[in-house]
């Protein structure tokens, strides 16, 4: 899976925030509010991945047992397909 | 074709029907070297038309569509449209958000009768603009079913978020919270650049304004209770109105 190029991250409010341009805003036009971890798996969705690879990604950057990053990137992952983010 | 001043921008506006250029009456300005310019395609029309609940005209299409169309551009120019109701008063602005339907007009109606002198910049949709770092509402002539508008500004003192309720109350809420309130409120540019620059501007908005939220009900004393509330007044009484 990877993120869809229709949808944008930025810092505001110091909290991240994503939302859809384009096409995808017709479809779309809320916006998922993400923590800094939040950020860092929307990185790794640049390229095609799968969750396997961000669990392990996380691992490296952050001290957490790997249930807790998996149940994380699970659930933040849930939200993106709700939002069409990600293909 | 016809030319008209908004936000201190001058726009060029290729009209299809005579209804806009009645509607901009008070912000038409002579032909000049224009800072952009707006149409609507016969397309965007019907698709305003097929896609609106209410049956309207091609010419009120027009007139939605021109106003987006704008609302594009304004991100070149640190601006945007604001879905909110913007009270004037000792040369502050005022801005009450709520969807529609809550009272966001009648809100400013009850500042205009308790405060002499104050008056509405744009009942609706006013633009908002951030110029030497600070941000200023502008007057359009799109304004809600009320009209109320002036072809002015001020710069913006406040953002107050407007919820019904039986006691008049305010607090001061932070920028995260306002952020999730003011989301719906405003119009995201389609393009993905434009898009980028609203969110930073977007930023800048609740880092340097102060936000609210307001419950009230339909008193004068929701209006006195707001005013103090925005601007740290913690007296009893001295603002109400001698009988």
């Amino acid at each position: 899976m990877k993120r869809k190029n229709d949808f944008i991250i930025r810092k505001v409010a110091e909290q991240y925030v994503i939302v859809a341009v384009g096409e995808e805003s017709k479809r779309f036009n809320g916006m998922i509010k993400v923590n800094t971890s939040g950020a860092f798996i929307w990185d790794l969705l640049e390229t095609e991945t799968n969750i396997d690879s961000i669990v392990k990604s996380i691992l490296v950057k952050y001290d957490i047992n790997e249930k807790i990053a998996r149940t994380d990137a699970e659930k933040f992952i849930g939200v993106l397909k709700d939002a069409g983010a990600i293909e | 074709m016809f030319y008209i001043k908004l936000a201190d921008l001058n726009i060029k506006i290729d009209n299809k029907y005579p209804q806009l250029e009645k509607l901009c009456f008070d912000y038409l300005v002579a032909p000049c070297s224009e800072d952009f310019f707006v149409s609507a395609s016969d397309e965007e029309l019907n698709r305003e038309i097929a896609g609106s609940d209410l049956k309207i005209s091609k010419a009120y299409a027009e007139s939605i569509c021109i106003y987006r169309n704008i609302c594009t551009c304004l991100t070149n120019y640190n601006a945007f449209v604001f879905h909110a109701s913007v009270v004037e008063y000792e040369g502050r602005a005022y801005a009450f958000t709520a969807k529609s339907g809550t009272g966001k007009s009648t809100h400013s109606l009850l500042w205009l009768d308790c405060f002499n002198g104050s008056r509405i910049i744009n009942g609706d949709k006013p633009i908002i603009r951030l110029k030497d770092n600070k941000f200023f509402v502008y007057g359009t002539p799109w304004c809600g079913k009320e009209g109320f508008n002036v072809n002015s500004s001020a710069e913006l003192s406040a953002i107050c978020f407007i919820e019904r309720n039986v006691d008049n109350n305010i607090t001061k809420i932070d920028s995260g919270e306002a952020l999730g309130r003011i989301f719906n409120q405003l119009l995201i540019p389609k393009d993905k650049k434009a898009a980028d620059k609203f969110l930073y501007l977007l930023d800048i908005l609740l880092t340097k304004i102060d936000c609210y939220l307001l419950h009230c009900n339909i008193s004068k004393e929701a209006a006195y209770i707001a005013y103090k509330g925005m601007n740290n007044i913690k007296e009893e009484g001295i603002y109400e109105k001698e009988e």
